[in-house]
């Protein structure tokens, strides 16, 4: 089942989500993550290299996983020197992940990645709940999300797929503005903050406080903001958030979307992409399925 | 891989729980391990006591946590890896002291088969939880329940050269700057919430070298001076 999202032909609708796949890492652990991917989405790039949060980072939920990763990364200059060559000569499409704080530095950094080898799409990450400035707070708000889109979009070539947090109040307004802004695309969602208490201490059990629930418990969630977002503008859906099977997927794709991505479920199964996949081609495509880019 | 459960033996507070068709491993590598049967998203890191016929035996606590379900003959787990770095067992020298706390001491029976001459000091909270130092079998033992194991440690140490240490953050890191006082090679496993273990999640990220690392790739096994330098 090929599909097109915002300009970018896929062989079929399965990609991972952002932050979820390290294909050189895995590789290097003998798990073979991105054979099964449609596209490589990376890991979110930031100007300046970042360490991230500090420890406890994880915390399992009902049907769900609290992170508190904080978009550690080595920054775009490590990334293109170093990430992105290495990801690239696995032969996939890559989706370049960009997240940053303030709009200069969005049009910095996919200026940047203009004319990168490899690249097919960049992901706009404007919807990240686990940094204390820019980012989520752009994504919740409709005349930024416009501006740095429109910004962006005056910067690169590249088809912007933009990623917007499930927790945006008008999250249909932010679609529309992210598309007047010329967005080829949009990524249906990120994780919803959340929080989790050590039983012990009674304190966050989280080293950043807060932290992004995915998984199962968020698929409900982000369907909603789908449905929301397809009634609201044409542009492809991309559905991410809790996806664990074909039949799961199948209802992003009836939902409106066009393509499917799968973090959480990864994690506990790597082949779990390939699987989704392969189930996907063994169900009626929905009546509503979106191939328009 | 679908790994079955094989056979689950009780052993006071744990259970050991046999996973059909999975390698064990090099000593101090881990397996991420979930239960099919829950609504539990991601595996846990676990190391193989060692192998066992038909699999890998592992050890859990009674009450499981999010393993529960494995405590079932028959029921199925998802299995990935051995993964990380474990022992270097030629380290350790010719006398090794391994230490451990907890069921974390299971993590050390892989090095003890390996290690003929090794001698473990184990410390647990109970006589229960002490049934787990028969996991290691090493050639000479001195358990410690609800006693002071650090001090056993400071008499240990004089006739060592290099210790392997597993099991709770606080002992292992305890255990690590008294060895390094003593100047003797000190590797530790340590213990970090994991979701993937394959470097995929940035989850289980610890200070080592003064910045944060993932310990999936990293470890769990580490040199103890990596440790210091934090």
């Amino acid at each position: 089942m090929s599909t097109l999202v915002g300009g970018v032909a896929l062989e079929h609708p399965v990609m991972n989500a952002s932050g979820t796949c390290d294909p050189i890492a895995a590789a290097a652990a003998g798990v073979a993550l991105h054979a099964d991917l449609a596209a490589i989405v990376t890991k979110t790039v930031t100007p300046l290299a970042r360490e991230g949060n500090e420890p406890p980072r994880l915390a399992e939920a009902p049907a769900g996983l609290l992170n508190s990763i904080g978009l550690a990364n080595p920054g775009i200059e490590g990334f293109l020197a170093q990430a992105l060559p290495q990801i690239a000569a696995l032969g996939r499409p890559v989706v370049v992940s960009v997240g940053a704080f303030e709009r200069g530095e969005y049009v910095d950094l996919v200026r940047a990645l203009d004319g990168a080898g490899g690249i097919v799409a960049l992901e706009l990450n404007v919807s990240c709940p686990n940094v204390s400035s820019g980012c989520i707070s752009i994504g919740t708000d409709a005349a930024e999300t416009r501006d740095v889109v429109a910004a962006c979009r005056g910067a690169t070539r590249l088809p912007l797929w933009v990623k917007l947090p499930p927790g945006a109040p008008d999250i249909a307004g932010v679609a529309r503005a992210a598309a007047q802004g010329g967005a080829d695309a949009l990524v249906l969602t990120n994780t919803l903050r959340g929080a989790a208490i050590d039983r012990r201490t009674g304190r966050p059990l989280l080293g950043g406080v807060t932290g992004g629930l995915s998984g199962p418990a968020l698929r409900p969630v982000a369907l909603a903001c789908v449905l929301a977002c397809r009634a609201a503008t044409s542009l492809p859906i991309v559905g991410v958030g809790g996806i664990t099977s074909g039949p799961e997927a199948w209802g992003y794709l009836a939902a409106g979307a066009c393509a499917v991505q799968v973090g959480t479920a990864l994690f506990g199964d790597p082949r779990a992409a390939g699987r989704i996949r392969d189930e996907l081609d063994q169900l009626i495509p929905p009546p509503k399925l979106s191939t328009t880019g | 891989m679908r790994a079955s459960v094989l056979s689950v033996e009780p052993l006071g507070p744990f259970s050991l729980v046999t996973l059909g068709g999975v390698d064990s491993g090099a000593a101090g590598r881990f397996h991420m391990v979930r239960a099919c049967d829950s609504d539990s998203v991601i595996g846990r890191p676990l190391s193989a006591i060692g192998p066992a016929e038909g699999g890998a035996r592992f050890v859990l606590a009674s009450s499981g946590g999010g393993l529960a379900p494995l405590l079932r003959v028959g029921a199925q787990a998802e299995v990935q890896g051995p993964f990380g770095r474990g022992f270097d067992l030629a380290a350790a020298g010719r006398r090794p002291l391994l230490v451990g706390g907890g069921f974390g001491v299971a993590l050390l029976a892989g090095a003890a088969r390996e290690l003929p001459g090794a001698t473990l000091l184990a410390g647990f909270r109970d006589a229960g939880q002490a049934l787990a130092a028969g996991l290691v079998p090493a050639a000479s033992s001195e358990v410690i329940v609800d006693g002071d194991l650090l001090g056993a440690l400071g008499r240990a140490l004089a006739s060592a050269t290099g210790v392997l240490a597993a099991g709770p953050d606080g002992l292992v890191r305890a255990v690590a700057a008294r060895v390094s006082e003593a100047g003797l090679a000190c590797q530790v496993a340590l213990e970090a919430p994991m979701a993937c273990g394959y470097g995929s999640c940035h989850g289980c990220a610890v200070r080592l070298d003064g910045r944060l690392q993932r310990l999936c790739i990293e470890g769990p096994v580490v040199d103890a001076r990596r440790l210091a330098a934090a």
